[in-house]
C-alpha cells in the first residue's frame, strides 16, 4: 500500500544541515497498524509527516496505493489527502472557529458529500467516539481528550484508507491515552484501516501491530510484534 | 466548483459569526463610510453643475438660443423669425433680447453696462426672472419710464462685499440714469431687484422692448440673441433644434448645453477629474484597510490555514473563504453606506447647501453609484485575495507549528 525508498529530509537551520531521514525504506501493508518510535530527534515526525504529503523528501521515492505521490500537484496532493488519508495531530488541530460537528464534517463537505448526509455521518462518529451530546461545542469549550476524539472523528468521516497519527496522545492523561488507542485498536481492527502512528511511549507498543524503530533518521529495527 | 464553494462560504460564515463581531463591525463601517464618501462629494459637484445649468437655462439661454451667423452682428428680420419660430413643433415661445451699451448713474456711483431689452410677456414663458424678484416687481409690457436691475448691478452700500462695479446699494424706488451710446439719456426707475444667483443674470439691467425702441426712435426689428423655450424635457431639446432648423431658420441655433462656453465645460471635465480623484482616493484607503485587515486575520489563522490544508482542504476553498469574508463585508457596508448616503441626501435635499451660484442638492447619479460599488466589490475582492493567497502558499507544517 505504501511503498518508501530511500527517503532522505534535510533541513538547513542557519548555517547548520540536519539530516533527519538518512535513507529510510519501509513498506506499509493495507491494515497495518503501524508505530513508529524512537528517541527524540529520530525523525519518527518527519518520516510521518512525509508519508502523509504534509512534506517533501529531498530525494527518494513514495507511492501509496500505487501511484507516485511525489509527482502530484499540490492540489492532486490535497484531494488525496482528503480522500485517502485521515490525519490527527499532537495539538488536536482543530479549527477554532467551528463546533465539534463542524470540525468533524469539514472533510466530507470538501469532499462533496450533500449536507444532509454530511450532518449525519458527522453525528456517526461523534457518537463512535462518544461525544454526540458535545457536538455544538466549539474547541475552547471542550477538555484535550474530547478535542482529540473530535479530531479522531474528523480523520475518519471520509472513511479513508490511512490514518496517521502523530503523538495523538502526547497531551493527554494515561486515561484518555489509552481510550484513543484502544479506539485506534477498533478501528484498525473493524475497518481494517491502516494506522500509521507516532510514538515515544513504551507503553503504547503492546497496541501497536508492527513497529518500525527510528535511531538517527535510519530505521533501526523494523518488525510484526 | 460548487462544492468548494459552498465549503468557502461555511467557513466564512462561521469565522465572521465567531471570529469576533466587533472587528467585523468595524469592517463595514469603513466600508460604509468609503462607499459614501466615494459617492457624497460626487454628488455635490454634480449638483452644482445641475444647478449651474439649470440657471442657465432659466435666466441666460433657455432650452435654445438663436444667435446670429458667424459673420453677422444681429438676428435680422426678427418679426417673420418670431412668427417662424412659434410655429415650430415643440416651441412653446420665443423670447428677443436686445443688448444696447450704456452707463448708469446713481448718485455718486456709475458703472458701463449693457442694458437689455425683451418682452416681458415673452420672456415669463421662457425664462424665470418674474419668480426671482427680490425686492420690487417684475416688468410690465407697457413700462417706459422702469428698469429691473440684477442685484449685482444695485449692489451694496458697503461696497467692499461687491464682486462688480455696482450702483453702491440702489433701491426699489430710486431713480437712475441711463446713458445709451448716441447720447441719448433717459431717468429710469428701479421697478425691482432680481436675484437669480446665477452671476451672468445678476448683471443685467433690463428694460422693456417697447422702451428700447423708443430710445433707438424706430421699430426694432433685429435682436442679439432669442430665446426659446421647448415643450418637452431636455431629451426634446435636441429634436426641437432639428425642427427649427428644418423650418429653415438659417441663423446659429444651439441647444442650451451646445451654447455653454468652453470654460464651463472644462471646468465641468475638471469637476470630473476632481471625482475621478476623489473616487481613486477613497478606493485606495478601502483596498489598503481591507489589505491590512486581511493580512493581520491571515497571519493570525496561520495555523487554521495550515490545518484546513494538511486534512485535505485545497488552497482555493481557503483563499476563497476570505474573499468571501470580504465581500460580505462589502455588502453589509455598502447597504449600510447607502443608508447613510440617503439620509445625507434627504437632509440636504430639505436643507440645500448655500453655495454662490445657488442652492446645491446633491445629485446621486445611479450609474455612478453602481460604477463605484461594483469598484469598490471588486478592489476590496482584489485586497482581500492577495494576503490569503500569500499565506496559503507557506508549508504546511510552518503554518500548522505557526513558525
Amino acid at each position: 500500500m505504501i511503498s518508501a525508498v530511500n527517503i532522505t529530509k534535510t533541513y538547513i537551520m542557519g548555517l547548520v544541515e540536519v539530516h533527519a531521514l538518512r535513507g529510510v525504506s519501509v513498506d506499509i501493508k493495507e491494515g497495518d497498524f503501524v508505530g513508529i518510535m524512537g528517541p527524540s530527534g529520530s525523525g519518527k515526525s518527519t518520516l510521518l509527516h512525509i508519508l502523509g504529503l504534509l512534506d517533501r523528501p529531498n530525494g527518494g521515492g513514495i507511492t501509496i496505493s500505487g501511484r507516485d505521490v511525489l509527482k502530484m500537484s499540490d492540489d492532486e496532493k490535497s484531494r488525496f489527502r482528503l480522500s485517502k488519508f485521515g490525519f490527527i495531530f499532537q495539538d488536536y488541530a482543530l479549527v477554532p472557529e467551528l463546533t465539534a460537528l463542524e470540525n468533524v464534517i469539514i472533510p466530507a463537505m470538501a469532499k462533496g458529500m450533500p449536507p444532509d448526509e454530511c450532518v449525519r455521518t458527522g453525528m456517526k462518529y461523534l457518537g463512535e467516539v462518544g461525544l454526540s451530546d458535545r457536538r455544538g461545542h466549539i474547541p475552547a469549550e471542550l477538555s484535550g481528550g474530547e478535542q482529540q476524539r473530535v479530531a479522531i472523528a474528523r480523520a475518519l468521516v471520509n472513511s479513508p484508507d490511512i490514518i496517521f497519527a502523530d503523538e495523538p496522545c502526547a497531551n493527554l492523561d494515561s486515561e484518555n491515552s489509552r481510550a484513543v488507542l484502544e479506539l485506534f485498536k477498533k478501528i484498525n481492527e473493524e475497518t481494517e484501516r491502516t494506522v500509521i502512528m507516532v510514538s515515544h511511549e513504551e507503553w503504547h507498543k503492546k497496541y501497536f501491530e508492527r513497529l518500525i524503530l527510528l535511531k538517527d533518521g535510519m530505521v533501526s529495527e523494523d518488525k510484526y510484534l | 466548483m460548487f462544492e468548494d464553494l459552498r465549503v468557502s462560504v461555511f467557513l466564512a460564515a462561521r469565522a465572521t459569526q465567531r471570529g469576533g463581531i466587533g472587528r467585523v463591525f468595524m469592517n463595514i463601517v469603513i466600508i460604509a463610510l468609503v462607499l459614501t464618501n466615494m459617492i457624497f462629494l460626487p454628488s455635490i459637484i454634480t449638483g452644482s453643475i445641475a444647478v449651474f445649468n439649470q440657471q442657465n437655462v432659466d435666466y441666460i439661454t433657455s432650452d435654445i438660443i438663436i444667435e446670429p451667423r458667424e459673420d453677422d452682428s444681429y438676428i435680422e428680420n426678427l418679426d417673420g423669425l418670431l412668427a417662424t419660430l412659434n410655429r415650430v413643433p415643440g416651441v412653446v415661445r420665443a423670447s428677443p433680447r436686445y443688448e444696447s451699451p450704456a452707463s448708469i448713474e446713481f448718485e455718486e456711483e456709475s458703472i458701463t453696462l449693457g442694458i437689455t431689452a425683451f418682452d416681458p410677456r415673452d420672456e415669463e414663458e421662457v425664462t424665470k426672472f418674474q419668480d426671482v424678484m427680490k425686492d420690487g416687481n417684475y416688468l410690465g409690457s407697457g413700462d417706459h419710464d422702469s428698469i429691473i436691475l440684477g442685484y449685482l448691478v444695485a449692489g451694496e452700500k458697503d461696497k467692499t462685499g461687491d464682486f462688480y462695479p455696482s450702483l453702491g446699494g440702489a433701491e426699489v424706488g430710486d431713480t437712475i440714469t441711463v446713458r445709451y451710446t448716441g447720447g441719448i439719456v433717459r431717468e429710469y426707475r428701479i421697478k425691482g431687484i432680481f436675484n437669480t444667483k446665477s452671476w451672468s443674470a445678476d448683471y443685467m439691467a433690463v428694460v422693456t422692448w417697447d422702451e428700447m425702441n423708443s430710445v433707438l426712435g424706430y421699430e426694432n426689428n433685429v435682436a442679439d440673441k432669442i430665446l426659446v423655450k421647448t415643450s418637452g424635457n431636455g431629451e426634446d431639446v435636441d429634436a426641437v433644434k432639428r425642427n427649427i432648423l428644418d423650418y429653415g431658420v438659417g441663423e446659429d441655433v444651439k441647444t442650451w448645453e451646445e451654447s455653454l462656453p468652453d470654460a464651463v465645460t472644462e471646468s465641468v471635465e475638471s469637476f470630473n477629474i476632481i471625482n475621478q480623484i476623489s473616487v481613486v482616493g477613497s478606493l485606495l484607503i478601502a483596498v489598503v484597510l481591507i489589505f491590512i485587515m486581511t493580512t493581520i486575520r491571515a497571519f493570525n489563522n496561520r495555523k487554521q490555514i495550515g490545518i484546513l490544508k494538511a486534512i485535505g482542504i485545497k488552497k482555493s476553498i481557503i483563499i476563497n473563504s476570505y474573499v468571501i469574508q470580504v465581500l460580505f463585508v462589502c455588502l453589509i457596508g455598502s447597504i449600510l453606506g447607502f443608508l447613510i448616503l440617503e439620509m445625507m441626501v434627504a437632509y440636504f435635499t430639505a436643507y440645500p447647501m448655500e453655495f454662490p451660484d445657488g442652492d446645491v442638492t446633491p445629485v446621486v447619479d445611479f450609474a455612478m453609484l453602481i460604477e463605484n460599488t461594483v469598484l469598490l466589490f471588486v478592489s476590496s475582492a482584489i485586497a482581500g485575495f492577495i494576503p490569503a493567497w500569500r499565506i496559503t502558499q507557506e508549508n504546511i507544517l510552518d503554518a500548522m507549528r505557526g513558525t
